[in-house]
């Protein structure tokens, strides 16, 4: 009998061998309350250029959604809406600074929240935003497949920049999943081909796409400071 | 800057020409510069207008940190000077319009917005005012990130990565560094680069694919010839591109080598050598068949028996020896003789044949003359081809024959020389004879005794042919033991007709009874029994006539030669019997062949194949 019993242990460990090793994924590793010894096998540099990549293929995936979209539904005229960089972009709870030099100004540790903070805030408004583009009739299945990737990508990307801060700044944060209050109702009645949807959806993606230049202008010059301080520093 | 020249020319002092100088080649540059932008380089944003009104003629970015605007007057002369026209720009953070922070001084129509003023991820909204008059003539909205055009790259140059073998292509490693006034390293700005190069002088550009780092590859380049290099950059997720660097000149020169020409050669002269070595092994090896495919024998004549290198010697003796002894002499290739077929066979009235066959006449066993010739002359055309005329025998003619008949009227060839030679049995016919080669028939009955088949014995000097007397007598005891001899006599001979001329000297001359007595012909066992009138041969000697003297031998005197024997029937052991007593006749076709058909008494002709198969069951 206890011979059975130790085989069925081994058996049961055996099986959940595979678990573990995924528990084990560095950069992929799940935030628990209390574990800090996840993920310590990845250095922080590493960490931070792989955080970077992901912040950078967001953002020119972003840029190529819009150009697909503005081509399929947007009126001519219309396009140089886009220069304008979005107009009805949703409020952030603290202002982010737009100038160089005040960039520059910024400390770390804000840099990193503010990167997280822009993470958290596109989560829901990329799920919106799929569920309308699929209520589209020709909606281009690049169209479809980018902005799902990227909202899967979005959710890597917040998991890196918490395990950053939790190394860098030394503190645990809970991820919370929607704090801000967002101003698109997702259950909209309108059909999706009226101008004023469109245009809607449009501006949705401008301002996602200047939000993903922020996350890696912000991630970058984070990783100029760790690399070569006096460089990188306002002057 | 000219009618400035033109204006100071009188001063003299050099440092004050120089100071001037110096300010006005700076003013000169200054407005080049300045009127560059507006003139030659439009904003993508904006399209100058020259017929329009006061417009924005476009604004620009070079770092993403600082940008300027441009505007025109357009039409509106009176509005050209300073002051009239002014900016005033508002962002989306804040409320309020604001006026330019910067009117460059150096420039004229440009707004310029320092560091504090920029802010990247807001949209500016510019207006250009007239104040006076409070009339806004044109507004612009934008990011500056979307008016971003960055500084050309700094630093091109190449080196050389390989020649091919051939020497005639090349790779190059470009190498350039991104423009100072992008901040790359803080990642204030993320460039990408495009390459472009050309043959100097021509036309088309090549473009390269962009490029995130700072170095590219060029591959397939062409040496001897000239190319010009140049790269510009743009902001990634942006379409604004910067201005080209300048041109660079890549070039290598061409070094022939003749170590590419070398192995080529030398691998093909091996290749010939290796072919030409499998087709010879393939020769050797397969020489005996080759030989037949090509060079088929060819066949030589060749008769069987004969050497050919005896005709080559050319012996005519020997020659003729040997070709005494073919095969075409022998009975065998007599029985393939064609004409032999054509016989006919009188089949059909077995009973008239009995009473009328060949053997009676020759044996003289039975029956009156004229019902026999009578029946010779119903004779068709049974192997009398070309030598028997069918009008014989005429029975009057015949009976002319007779001795003391003389003086027919008719010159039947048969029998008009015999006319006259009847009286005469001497020699002295010989004159007469000799102009017929045809043999007279002797007396009716001594004729119809007379066997159809004569040997040769001998021939005349003249070219006459002399039969040996056959065998006419009747008595069978004596004809089978003479037919034994004959049988061997005839044997000797090759069929009768063609006897050579040797065989017919060797021939047993059997005595004759006399000169007069040319025709001997073998009577009474004909074995193919056909009236075979081909040649009567003469026999004897020389001096004979070679007509026949019609009077008929008495037949006892005649030495029995039988060589020709009419097969009369085929008993049960398949043997042939030749010429049965006529009792026997009568009984033998019923008793002992019982499973044989019952066979007509042949022979007025040859035995063919055909009935010869009949005769076997």
């Amino acid at each position: 009998m206890n011979r059975v019993k130790v085989l069925q242990a081994w058996l049961c460990c055996l099986s959940l061998w595979p678990c573990w090793l995924s528990h084990g994924v560095p950069l992929d590793c799940k935030d628990e309350v209390g574990s800090l010894s996840h993920c310590a096998s990845i250095s922080q540099e590493k960490l931070l250029d792989r955080v970077i990549q992901h912040a950078e293929l967001i953002y020119r995936v972003s840029e190529e959604s819009c150009t697909l979209f503005e081509e399929m539904f947007v009126p001519y005229p219309l396009h140089a809406l886009r220069n304008q960089g979005g107009n009805m972009c949703h409020t952030k709870p603290f202002p982010i600074p737009g100038s160089k030099s005040e960039i520059q100004q910024i400390s770390d540790k804000w840099l990193l929240h503010s990167v997280l903070m822009l993470v958290q805030s596109w989560m829901e408004p990329l799920i919106y935003l799929q569920t309308t583009l699929n209520r589209y009739d020709d909606a281009p299945d690049a169209l479809l497949n980018k902005t799902k990737w990227v909202s899967d990508k979005l959710l890597s990307l917040e998991q890196g920049v918490v395990v950053l801060i939790r190394k860098m700044l030394d503190e645990g944060i809970l991820t919370s999943p929607s704090i801000f209050e967002h101003t698109l109702n997702p259950y909209n009645e309108q059909s999706p081909e009226v101008l004023e949807s469109v245009l809607r959806d449009y501006n949705l993606l401008i301002c996602f796409k200047k939000d993903a230049h922020k996350m890696e202008t912000f991630l970058k010059l984070l990783k100029c400071r760790q690399s070569n301080k006096l460089s990188c520093l306002s002057y | 800057p000219q009618i400035m020249i033109f204006l100071f020319p009188p001063l003299r002092e050099t440092a004050e020409a120089m100071a001037y100088s110096l300010s006005l080649s700076l003013l000169y540059l200054g407005l080049l510069c300045g009127n560059g932008p507006v003139y030659a380089r439009g904003s993508e944003l904006f399209t100058p207008d020259p017929s329009r009104g006061p417009h924005f003629t476009g604004c620009r970015s070079r770092e993403q940190e600082t940008f300027r605007c441009w505007w025109s007057t357009g039409t509106f002369q009176n509005l050209t000077e300073p002051g009239a026209l002014r900016v005033f720009y508002q962002t989306k953070n804040a409320n309020e319009w604001q006026e330019c922070p910067d009117y460059t001084r150096t420039v004229k129509n440009e707004c310029y917005f320092n560091k504090t003023f920029t802010h990247i991820w807001t949209s500016y909204c510019i207006h250009l005012r007239s104040v006076p008059q409070n009339i806004t003539y044109d507004e612009a909205c934008f990011t500056v990130e979307n008016i971003v055009h960055p500084d050309p790259p700094i630093g091109l140059n190449w080196t050389l990565l390989n020649v091919s073998r051939s020497g005639l292509h090349f790779d190059a490693l470009l190498r350039w560094a991104p423009p100072p006034s992008a901040d790359v390293q803080m990642g204030w700005m993320s460039l990408v680069y495009q390459v472009q190069y050309r043959i100097r002088n021509a036309s088309h550009w090549e473009m390269l694919d962009l490029e995130s780092g700072t170095q590219q590859s060029i591959y397939g380049l062409h040496t001897d010839k000239e190319y010009e290099v140049r790269v510009r950059c743009k902001m990634s997720a942006f379409d604004n591109f910067g201005e080209f660097s300048d041109s660079i000149i890549v070039h290598v020169a061409q070094i022939p080598s003749k170590d590419s020409t070398f192995p080529t050669t030398l691998v093909l002269i091996f290749g010939v050598i290796g072919v030409a070595i499998l087709l010879v092994l393939l020769i050797f090896s397969q020489q005996q068949r080759l030989m037949v495919i090509f060079l088929p024998p060819i066949p030589a004549p060749k008769i069987k028996g004969i050497d050919p290198e005896l005709l080559k010697n050319g012996k005519l003796d020997q020659l003729n020896s040997l070709l005494s002894s073919q095969d075409m002499y022998k009975p065998d290739f007599y029985h393939e003789d064609p004409w032999v077929e054509f016989i006919q066979l009188d089949l059909d009235d077995p009973a008239e044949k009995n009473e009328s066959s060949d053997t009676q006449h020759l044996l003289g066993l039975s029956r009156s003359g004229s019902s026999h010739i009578l029946n010779f002359k119903s004779d068709d055309d049974s192997g009398r081809a070309s030598c028997y005329d069918p009008e014989l025998p005429n029975p009057e003619d015949l009976a002319s024959l007779l001795p003391g008949h003389s003086g027919r009227g008719e010159n039947h060839p048969l029998v008009s020389r015999s006319s006259s030679s009847i009286p005469d049995l001497g020699v002295q016919q010989t004159s007469e004879v000799e102009e017929t080669p045809i043999q007279t028939q002797p007396a009716v009955p001594s004729w119809v005794n007379m066997d159809f088949y004569a040997q040769v014995s001998d021939f005349t000097p003249a070219g006459g042919v002399v039969l040996s007397p056959g065998q006419l007598n009747s008595s069978p005891e004596k004809k089978k033991e003479e037919e034994n001899e004959k049988k061997i006599q005839f044997q000797l001979l090759s069929d009768g007709a063609y006897t050579s001329e040797n065989t017919a000297r060797q021939l047993d001359v059997p005595p004759s009874p006399g000169p007069e007595q040319g025709y001997q012909a073998f009577p009474t066992q004909a074995v193919e029994g056909n009236l075979w009138n081909g040649e009567y041969l003469v026999s004897a000697s020389d001096s004979q006539t070679p007509y026949l003297l019609p009077e008929a031998p008495p037949a006892p005197i005649l030495p029995p030669v039988s060589d020709y024997t009419v097969v009369q029937e085929v008993d049960a052991q398949h043997s042939l019997l030749l010429n049965p007593p006529s009792s026997q006749a009568a009984i033998s076709p019923h008793t002992p062949n019982k499973h044989l058909p019952a066979m007509p008494t042949m022979p007025m002709g040859y035995l063919t194949p055909d009935l010869l198969g009949n005769l076997n069951p």
